[in-house]
Formats: structure tokens, sequence, C-alpha cells
């Protein structure tokens, strides 16, 4: 708070100047925390209001004072009514705290408002950077463009994924034709594989973002492998909703699951391999040297592989969906994709939930 | 006739079964013990390679789509040979698979590292090995090359 000096001085007429200059220190340090509307016209109001007050009681002074004229009762006069206004000015000071951390609360409260809907808002991959979330260390102020062009793509992706799901619960309770069901299936499918076209597209412009499922809620990233989901643990999800299966189809997912789960295993050592040789890049020559450029650029060029495991996992997170539609009669399929839909909705809603659970105060 | 190739995890010095021909064989040390890499400058015993193995897997040295590969092959029994080319080499050797693969379909034009050729014949790179194997293809396919005994 400024603590410019305020004068005191005996003299009446500039005593009633004295708590009004401590009034506006009052509203200048608050004016400066930024918070504009609401606080400035309350600061105004209160200061309205004590200015009234304060003209009351200066008016109020000179009356008593006529009275004691005598030379004797004088001193007594000034020091009762500096007492009076300094008893004012205090009461005054107290108000104006008061009002000024009532501001700092309701400040704080939508501080904290804000803060929820800008998560849900990322969540939802509408807000470029999410630099409130603490998984975002350091800048989030550069804005690559191809990722921010993918997340906004993704938000239209998910709406459409919405109303695909409504539209395949619909279709399977209205009993429609095989035929028709088809078409609903074949379009459920291609949006994964746009999905899966644009996350390709998004790796080159940041394959890191891609394998951190940034663009995901954080119930989703939870089961992050390789930048999306592993489809042997889809597949164990859908499975059971499928019911029921014919003998062939059975040993035909079994099968399906156990290629999902090696590609997986090779794909995981290919990540692990990646990881030695990226950290035996980095670590090269001596530790502690403090110049490190070479290194750093070797280190570089092995970074070019993420993007291949990236795609090389939507790939396999494809063929998988492909070879299910293959296994699977139209009725069936329409219902796992149903259910697959559901459940990342499922994921979603957690996030939410968990996002905006109640907290205590920090 | 398609030998049946020591796995180099028992072998840590290379040496043995890979080694064709006139060994100018530069066998380089492989920081991965389970990799059983041969380097050779005389890139003609590509060809005889590719004829001589069931599968043979032809990847750029430290590549790890060329482990990827390698590790689905092993995960499903086989014992896959794999061909670690030096950069300086790459050319060299892309033309003569090219060479090898002319005889056949040339639908495949230059073949992309990482490379399989089953049965003296190019396969694919690993999209194609996951897909075939997604879709229960693979399997079958390794038996008729002779990679795979039941």
């Amino acid at each position: 708070m400024n603590s410019s000096s305020t004068h005191f001085v005996t003299s009446r007429r500039i005593g009633i100047y004295e708590p009004l200059h401590q009034i506006s220190t009052w509203g200048e340090s608050f004016k400066t925390n930024g918070c504009p509307n609401t606080s400035a016209s309350t600061i105004a109001e209160l200061e309205a209001k004590l200015d009234n007050q304060s003209e009351d009681t200066s008016h109020g002074t000179p009356g008593p004072s006529e009275k004691y004229d005598q030379e004797a009762t004088k001193p007594v006069d000034k020091v009762q009514r500096r007492l009076a206004q300094n008893r004012e000015a205090a009461r005054k000071s107290r108000l104006r705290k008061k009002a000024y951390v009532q501001e700092l609360e309701s400040s704080r409260v939508k501080l904290m408002q804000l803060e929820q809907e800008l998560e849900r808002a990322r969540q939802q991959g509408l807000y470029i950077g999410g630099g409130l979330d603490a998984g975002h260390l350091g800048f989030s102020g550069a804005v690559n463009s191809g990722i921010a062009a993918f997340e906004m793509e993704y938000g239209h992706w998910v709406e459409e994924q919405s109303s695909q799901i409504c539209e395949l619960r619909t279709a399977l309770h209205a009993h429609i034709s095989d035929v028709e069901l088809r078409i609903l299936v074949e379009t459920a499918m291609n949006h994964y594989f746009n999905l899966f076209r644009m996350k390709a597209t998004a790796a080159k412009a940041d394959v890191f973002y891609m394998m951190s499922g940034m663009w995901k809620t954080s119930a989703e990233r939870f089961f992050l492998w390789i930048g999306g989901f592993r489809p042997s643990e889809l597949l164990k999800v859908l499975v059971p909703q499928l019911d029921p299966l014919t003998d062939q189809q059975i040993l035909d997912v079994c099968n399906l699951r156990q290629s999902c789960q090696q590609a997986e295993d090779a794909l995981t050592q290919g990540m692990e391999k990646l990881q030695q040789i990226l950290a035996e890049a980095v670590a090269a020559g001596q530790l502690g040297e403090g110049s490190y450029i070479p290194q750093l650029a070797t280190a570089l060029e092995k970074l070019e592989a993420v993007v291949s495991f990236v795609n090389q996992a939507d790939h396999l997170r494809q063929e998988t969906l492909q070879q299910m539609a293959r296994i699977l009669t139209v009725r069936q399929a329409a219902r796992g994709l149903l259910a697959l839909g559901e459940y990342f909705q499922r994921l979603r809603a957690l996030s939410s939930l968990w996002a905006t659970r109640p907290r205590e105060p920090a | 006739m398609h030998q049946a190739l020591p796995y180099r995890t028992w072998v840590p010095t290379t040496g043995g079964g890979n080694s064709v021909g006139p060994s100018s064989a530069t066998i380089e040390p492989s920081d991965d013990p389970m990799n059983p890499g041969v380097g050779m400058k005389d890139v003609t015993c590509v060809k005889k390679m590719v004829s001589e193995n069931a599968v043979i897997v032809f990847g750029r040295r430290g590549c790890c789509m060329c482990h990827v590969v390698m590790r689905l092959l092993l995960g499903l029994g086989v014992n896959p040979t794999v061909f670690e080319v030096d950069e300086e080499d790459e050319a060299a050797v892309v033309d003569e698979l090219s060479r090898v693969i002319a005889g056949e379909d040339a639908k495949e034009g230059r073949p992309q590292f990482p490379a399989v050729f089953m049965g003296g014949q190019l396969f694919g790179g690993l999209e194609r090995v996951m897909a075939t194997h997604i879709s229960g293809e693979l399997v079958p396919i390794l038996k008729k090359a002779g990679a795979l005994w039941l």
C-alpha cells in the first residue's frame, strides 16, 4: 500500500482533509490490484458515504466550540475534537479495510471459478496451451499453429463423435435394416480413421504433444500408450458388451487380442530401445563440462524416430478396428462402436468430475 | 533350403551361421547382444542371404523400427536374421535389393528400411508385418516360408 505521508496538522480545516486522504490511499492501492468494475464503484460509494459522514462531523464541531469560547476550555476543546476526529478516521479506516478484504475474497472465488472453466474448456480441446495445468511446465505462450489447428479439429471431432453415438443408439433401438446400419458403422469407422490422419499431421508439428496425449482429458491420459489407447485394453472393454458371440467369433477375437498384445509389446520394446539410444546420445562425453551442443545435435536426429512410433501405434489401432469389423456382424459392430464411444464419453465425464470436485481452500 | 539359425543370445561374440561366402565379413560388435547383426562391405552377399534365409530383415544400424520388427518376429517363435546396414552402404544395399525384387513384380519399387524378406521374396515393411499379423495371416505365411514349424 502506498504510504504517502499524511500531514497531521492541528489546524481544523486541514484536519478535515486528513481522513479523505487516507480513503484515497486505500482506493489507490486497491485499484492497482486490477479488479476493475465493481470494486471501483463500491469504493467510490463507500468514499461518498464516508465523505458525507465526515462533513456532518465537521459541521457539528463548530457548534459545540462556540459554547466553549472561554480561554480555559479551548485546549480541552481542541484535544476533544482531535480525539473525535482520530476516532472517526480510525473507524473509517477499519471500514475501508473491511470493504477491501471483502473485495479480495470475492475476487479469489471468481479466480477459482475461472480456473475451473478454463480447465474444462481445455479438456474439450478448446483452449490452446493449457497454461494453468500443472502438467505444462513453463511457456505455453508459443502457440504451435499445427497443434492449434489439431486442437480445434479435435473439438469438432468430439462433437461429431457424440452425435454419431446418439445416432447409433437410436438406430439400434429402432431396429433399422442391416443395410442402413452398415452405413452408420462405416461412418463411425471412418471417423476414427480421420482422427488417425489428424494425429499423423499433428505429430509432424509436435510429436511430444502427441506422445503425452495433451489433447485428451486427464482420465484418458491415465491409460496412455504411445499417444493413445492400447488396442488390447479396448478389446477387453468391448468384448463383454458384444454377447452373444459364435464360437468362431470368440476364437477370432481371442486371436486378435493376442496379436494386438504381441504387436504392442514389440512397439513398446522398440520405444525402450529408442529411449536408451536417446539417453546415450544426450549423455555422451563428459557430463559436467558445461558444453554439449554436439551431443544435442545428435540427439535431435534421434527424435525423428518418435514420429514413426506414433504413426505405427495409430496404424495398429486402425488395423485392430478393421479386423473387429471383419469378425463381427453389422449389428454387433454397431453395438461395439456405440459401446466404445460411450466408454470414451464416460472417461471424459470422469475427468470433468475430477477437475471440479470440491477441494479445500488453498 | 532354409537353415535353422542359432540365435545369438547364447553366443555373445558374433561369428558362425550368418557369414556366407568370402569372409571379408567385417563383423561389427553389436551393443545389443540380442541382435545378430552382420555388417558386410561386400554387398553381393545380399542376394544370397535373401535366398538362403527363411526370414531376413534389412535395417539401418541402430534403427528402432527394425528392432520392433525383430521383437515381433521373435515373439512369434521366429529366428530372424537381421542385416544391419551402415549408412555408407545403404545406397549399395538398396540397389542390390532392388535388383533382387525386380525379378518379381516390380510394384514394390525401391525397398525402404526396415525391409522384411520371407522365403526369398520381399514381404514389406513394419506396417505390412503389423497389418498381416493383426489379420491373422502372418503366421501361415511364416510357416509357408519355413520360418516357423508348428
